[in-house]
């Protein structure tokens, strides 16, 4: 079982990784915050959680999707009160003080609001966590064929949204 | 537009910081969820909660049907043994009651069965009917209206 320092070792490691990935999948910072404590409240209760796994952050990251989908699942029908939400609200960029490069990441972030949860969260993994095919297919579960075809969707809407904002800045 | 280069554009925006007051937040929640940050009563007790039990698990889904059916079970068994208290001593009062009863009812039957003589309409109208072998046509009453 992780002692405090190894749970506050983990926590530095992971927890900014964890975070982004969670607010880019919920859109939503309180449910970002509660699955985040609920990822460290069980790494802290359950012995041997990370023992087996080959590497601990796409591990984590699986765990972080699994109760994403969990709470989103658990609420059903407000789904499509989340969806809606997760168009509205909640920029997953840092600010930027360039003018051309805040109206990017706004449109960037609400493009990505605009993609299904699970091409998404494949989007995510590529370009922020930089992991291959083969390691976002372990880690969401899915094929590495799906993965790549969920992340080339992605990004073509993606490049197609912020065609214009990107030639200007460019 | 060049594919590569608006990857390598994306990737290059900075994600947002997780709000540093989180840390010790979620780290001080994440340790009191942990069994050892438990007393030593307190965990032995929570173990018990945790270990499967079968009456809960029959239990628990209806509880609250089943804590009514058990009132009302001990009501019931509360009226039963209160009622056999005074059950010998209702048994005691209502048979002289029964006794003279029975020896008036024979009485009134005696003085009716004298009143009424051996040919009692009672008697004939015990009889069972008797049914008539003829077809309905050739029933007199039938013919006469036709």
């Amino acid at each position: 079982m992780p002692d405090k320092s190894d749970l506050q070792r983990l926590y530095d490691e992971h927890a900014q990784a964890l975070f982004a990935f969670l607010l880019n999948f919920t859109r939503d910072e309180n449910d970002t915050r509660d699955l985040l404590q609920e990822i460290f409240s069980r790494l802290a209760r359950e012995p041997g959680l990370l023992r087996g796994a080959r590497e601990a952050r796409a591990f984590l990251i699986r765990l972080a999707h699994n109760a994403a989908i969990d709470l989103i699942r658990r609420r059903g029908t407000r789904q499509k009160y989340h969806d809606q939400l997760a168009e509205e609200e909640s920029y997953i960029f840092a600010v930027a003080k360039d003018a051309d490069e805040a109206a990017f990441r706004e449109s960037l972030s609400r493009a990505l609001a605009g993609l299904p949860a699970d091409q998404r969260a494949v989007v995510h993994l590529k370009l922020w966590e930089n992991l291959t095919f083969e390691q976002i297919a372990e880690t969401l579960d899915i094929s590495p064929n799906t993965a790549a075809s969920r992340y080339r969707y992605g990004l073509d809407k993606l490049r197609e949204h912020l065609r214009p904002l990107y030639e200007e800045i460019k | 537009m060049n594919p590569d280069e608006f990857e390598k554009h994306l990737q290059r925006q900075p994600l947002r910081q997780v709000p540093s007051e989180w840390r010790a937040e979620i780290l001080q929640a994440a340790t009191s969820a942990r069994p050892s940050s438990l007393d030593p009563l307190a965990r032995r007790s929570g173990a018990k909660a945790a270990r499967p039990s079968l009456l809960s698990t029959i239990l628990w889904p209806n509880a609250k049907a089943w804590a009514g059916l058990g009132c009302v079970w001990i009501l019931i068994f509360a009226l039963h043994i209160a009622s056999r208290g005074n059950s010998p001593m209702l048994a005691q009062v209502s048979a002289p009651e029964s006794a003279n009863m029975m020896i008036t009812l024979k009485d009134r039957e005696q003085t009716l069965v004298e009143l009424m003589g051996n040919n009692s309409p009672a008697k004939d109208a015990d009889k069972p009917r008797r049914l008539d072998p003829q077809p309905r046509s050739e029933r007199p009453g039938t013919t006469a209206m036709a």
